[in-house]
């Protein structure tokens, strides 16, 4: 233990973050050497990776203006992580002004950032917690302001769920957040696989458990992510490879196959 | 230049060459940027740019006006489009350093090549200064995240008294202490200088006396509030009244510190003024070069350090480098409570520091209980033995924690005059390596790095690292020995051993075994190795006659394997071998873990024969054989060895013992026929070894149908 223990694990920056890691894959600034230092390892192991990370990123925005296509105004956007370009809010809030996200994450970094870059948006709050507590998210003041759970909600979990451990149960998990959620409410997963990878993708989790990071990655199969849409009507075309899922254009794919086949992407409907 | 010209453009409208160019440019670079814009918006604002671009080109190539300024403002733009990094300016001064010079509207190409190079020339300054910028800011940026992320975290934390001392006299924050009748009851220096009072003025006060009464009243909702547990920590701007008369504008964090029972105890007040933001972050940028516990240097700081002390070194008497383990730090922890380990840590920090007052070292503090010192030696600079015993001489010292006299010792690894040419992470490592020697000698031991054997480790991790792939290609397979009963010297069973082909260099079982559990392959390698021999098993076992048990001897990580079971009853699933005619060998070592006993028990219920290994080494083996669902032991190969060499022969007595435990007694490595004798007089039932014969490719092994002596 190199801090004391009134410093949160969270906030010990010679340990990398998920949340920075990934910002340094899209191309940003928002890290610190150990971040950097894990994005280059696992990139060497992985090559175009970044195009994955950003391809998903490509997919958040198109989700997001798909569910405001559907109506959708309010959105829970769960491991939010560093807020960067092309942000929830900024992206719901071009397409349909008064657009309300409430961002979560676990990062206490991140959501610091978070409440640093929210200042003076009121359509827009930050809530440091864990997915695994329901409960605390959604009765959190911020929820309460934000989100009215008669209406329907855009709940984005985004290269989220494969850290959390089976033994934390993630498709019960996101069933206690269905159940608190409107009809007609939506659900858009992104969750990393090795159903279409091999020798690369476990050397990359290898190094990611190498780095003390208190997070590890937990593959899940085509199958297993699809049960966690229970009680959600997928919409076309289903659950694919996050590249597939509706491109708008050529930047919304990578240039290499198998970067768009490490992250399955789907969006359910609740019935 | 000799390119003709193609002058068309006096027809066709400029804007159709540009449209299609600013499409393929907004096209190459949504592949390679993270924007907020969808694809149309991206073409519109790609189009745009363009437009301004052409104009700066006609602008230099008329040069009428200054156009480097437009083009640099173009580059800013590109970098507040989101996260366009390096890619994003490859693409960019690719498709338009090509297509610019294809459009109508400039040709002839000799005439615009100059002002358009001109012009991206200044695009790309205007991005590379703006991208600068932009990381610059995204990193202060950050820098405010983590300082506010820290404060956050600590005004939320319930901490004790000790703790908060700590943090409120270091703090460049005023700190209140408040009971619950609003009273002042310690306040600490950065709040005195806020106010214009001293410390002691201010623990008289009534934090109510301070507030300014036009914004007293939502003071008092606000402690009503953390009062009656409706919220944990609240925030507003406020004003205070200095001694002097004067209003503070600050900004008021109180929380609720509550006591062990959860009850409320006190409220802590924490007052920012402006300058504050930048105090603390020079405090925070101090605690990331540096270890919050013992203040020393932290590794990274450390290895910044380094790199210029090996640059800067005096090449005859060069640097030093200690890599430094407080022995059994583990146990302090466990038995005396993390505290006093930390205690302990700055304990060591100071003797450390004591022990090198004379030198130009640095000591740092890495992970847990690991130190690092460098030396940059000078003419006076005492040897590396006598430095570590000064060390250990001053840590023998014992030191008291409650009454408790602590004493610890150190183990050091040493890089002594590394060349200037090492990166300082090769130092590190070598210095990490010598420590891991020295440990496995003992506590309080020292090691030297030698180069040679770091090319030895490395050696073998690289065998290690090759070895998936070669089994992969087949070249680790799986021998056959004879396990050979002493009497009469009948084939009792097959002992299945994995063999590596590398040529002249083929590594046997125990080399084999040792690099996958270096590596984790021994668990897949392990139950592949079962399946082939089971497999040659019943291959060999079609001849009615063959009835001898198959012998597989298992690592400790394959003993303790969760899966071992499972994986067991497949490949006895799968190849049909009765369960009788498996025996699985644990090493002896491994069944003080609960896993392998587990492991043995089940396997014995299901009816496979159980044996231990590298038997008769420890004092607690025979228990095991007497306690455990055991049938057979191997002795120890190097007991077997020692027997042979004349100098054991109360291993004779070995025997009885094992048997009188309920066991038979096996014989590992019998190279002679002497040997093989003494230890049947002894009692011993089967052996194995080059006498009977070495492990051989099943192909090449005797029929053991046919075998016999």
């Amino acid at each position: 233990m190199t801090q004391s223990e009134w410093i949160p694990s969270g906030v010990d920056i010679s340990v990398p973050s998920v949340a920075r890691t990934y910002d340094y894959m899209l191309g940003g600034a928002h890290n610190f050497a150990v971040d950097r230092a894990l994005g280059e390892r696992i990139e060497s192991m992985m090559p175009g990776l970044r195009n994955a990370a950003r391809v998903n990123r490509a997919f958040l925005g198109r989700v997001v203006r798909f569910m405001v296509d559907q109506g959708v105004r309010q959105f829970l956007d769960i491991g939010s992580g560093i807020p960067t370009v092309g942000n929830v809010h900024e992206v719901a809030q071009a397409a349909a002004p008064g657009c309300r996200v409430l961002y979560v994450d676990r990062d206490p970094v991140a959501v610091a950032h978070s409440e640093l870059m929210l200042v003076g948006n009121d359509d827009a709050a930050v809530v440091q917690a864990d997915m695994r507590e329901p409960a605390a998210i959604l009765g959190s003041d911020a929820a309460r302001r934000l989100l009215d759970f008669e209406q329907p909600i855009g709940v984005l979990m985004l290269l989220m769920l494969h850290w959390v451990p089976d033994e934390a149960d993630p498709r019960a998990l996101v069933t206690r957040y269905r159940d608190a959620l409107a009809p007609g409410s939506y659900l858009a997963i992104t969750h990393v696989t090795g159903d279409n990878q091999s020798d690369n993708l476990s050397d990359a989790t290898d190094a990611i458990k190498q780095s003390n990071s208190p997070d590890q990655v937990n593959l899940r199969s085509h199958a297993e992510i699809t049960r966690m849409f229970d009680g959600f009507e997928l919409v076309a075309p289903g659950l694919v490879g996050c590249g597939e899922w509706r491109p708008g254009g050529p930047g919304d794919i990578a240039s290499e196959p198998d970067m768009n086949m490490l992250v399955y992407a789907g969006v359910g409907r609740k019935l | 230049m000799s390119i003709p010209s193609q002058r068309t453009g006096a027809t066709s409208p400029p804007e159709r060459g540009r449209e299609l160019l600013a499409r393929k440019w907004s096209y190459l670079l949504s592949g390679v940027v993270v924007v907020a814009l969808d694809r149309d918006e991206l073409d519109r604002e790609m189009r745009d740019r363009l437009n301004e671009l052409c104009a700066a080109v006609h602008a230099e190539e008329s040069s009428d006006r200054p156009a480097s300024r437009a083009a640099e403002r173009i580059g800013q733009q590109l970098v507040a489009l989101g996260y366009v990094t390096e890619d994003g300016l490859r693409v960019t001064l690719d498709v338009l350093g090509k297509g610019l010079l294809g459009l109508a509207e400039f040709q002839p190409v000799d005439r615009y090549a100059q002002p358009v190079v001109a012009v991206l020339g200044a695009l790309s300054s205007g991005f590379l200064a703006a991208s600068r910028r932009a990381v610059f800011e995204q990193q202060e940026s950050m820098q405010l995240s983590l300082l506010k992320a820290v404060r956050d975290a600590q005004w939320n934390l319930k901490e004790s008294e000790a703790r908060f001392e700590e943090v409120a006299t270091s703090s460049a924050s005023g700190i209140l202490v408040v009971d619950l009748a609003g009273w002042i009851v310690r306040a600490n220096a950065a709040i005195g200088d806020i106010l214009g009072y001293t410390t002691e003025e201010l623990t008289g006060f009534a934090l109510f006396d301070l507030a300014h009464p036009a914004s007293a009243r939502a003071l008092g909702d606000a402690l009503g509030a953390l009062l009656r547990g409706e919220q944990e920590r609240v925030r507003q701007p406020q004003r205070l009244l200095r001694q002097d008369g004067d209003v503070a504008r600050i900004s008021l964090t109180v929380s609720m510190v509550r006591g062990a029972d959860g009850e409320p105890g006190h409220f802590v007040a924490v007052v920012e003024d402006g300058t504050e933001l930048m105090l603390l972050q020079s405090e925070l940028n101090r605690q990331a070069l540096h270890d919050v516990s013992t203040g020393l240097p932290n590794r990274q700081y450390f290895t910044t350090h380094l790199e210029s002390a090996l640059r800067r070194a005096d090449p005859v008497r060069g640097i030093s480098l200690f890599h430094l383990d407080i022995d059994a730090f583990g146990m302090v922890c466990n038995s005396l409570g993390r505290p006093t380990g930390e205690r302990l840590l700055v304990h060591v920090s100071q003797r450390l520091k004591a022990v090198l007052a004379r030198e130009k070292a640095m000591i740092a503090r890495f992970d847990g209980d690991e130190f690092a010192i460098l030396v940059e030696n000078a003419a006076t600079t005492p040897d590396v033995a006598a430095t570590v015993a000064e060390i250990n001489r001053e840590l023998s010292e014992p030191v008291y924690f409650d009454d408790r006299g602590l004493a610890v010792s150190v183990s050091v690894g040493v890089v002594r005059r590394p060349p200037p040419d090492w990166t300082p992470e090769e130092v590190i490592r070598a210095a990490e390596q010598a420590l891991r020697r020295a440990k496995s000698s003992g506590r309080g031991q020292w090691a030297l790095f030698h180069d040679r054997q770091d090319a030895d480790e490395r050696r073998v991790d690289a065998l290690a690292v090759a070895m998936p792939g070669a089994w992969e290609h087949g070249e680790v397979g799986v021998r056959y020995e004879p396990v050979v009963r002493l009497t009469g010297r009948g084939l009792v069973g097959v002992a299945a051993k994995l063999h590596w082909d590398r040529g002249d260099d083929p590594l046997d079982h125990a080399g084999c075994t040792a690099l996958a559990e270096r590596t984790g392959l021994i668990l897949p390698l392990g139950e592949w190795q079962l399946a082939t021999a089971c497999g040659q098993l019943g291959w060999w076992g079609q001849r009615a006659t063959f009835t001898a048990a198959l012998h597989v001897g298992l690592t400790r990580n394959q003993s303790r394997d969760g899966d071992l079971v499972r994986r067991v009853r497949r490949v006895l699933g799968d190849t049909g071998l009765p369960s009788g005619r498996l025996v699985i060998g644990m090493p002896v070592s491994v069944l003080a873990e609960s896993d392998a006993v587990d492991n043995l028990t089940v396997l014995d219920e299901l009816g496979v024969g159980t044996s231990l290994d590298d038997f008769g080494l420890g004092p607690d083996d025979l228990a095991v054989a007497a306690e455990l669902p055991v049938g057979s032991v191997r002795v120890a190969r190097r007991l077997v060895a020692r027997q042979a060499g004349g100098e054991a022969e109360f291993l004779a007595g070995l025997v009885p013992l094992a048997r009188q435990a309920g066991v038979e007694v096996l014989v590992d490595g019998l190279e002679t026929r002497e040997q093989a004798e003494w230890w049947r007089a002894a009692g011993a039932v089967a052996g194995t070894g080059q006498f009977f014969g070495e492990p051989l490719p099943a192909s090449a092994f005797h029929d053991p149908v046919e075998w016999y002596d």
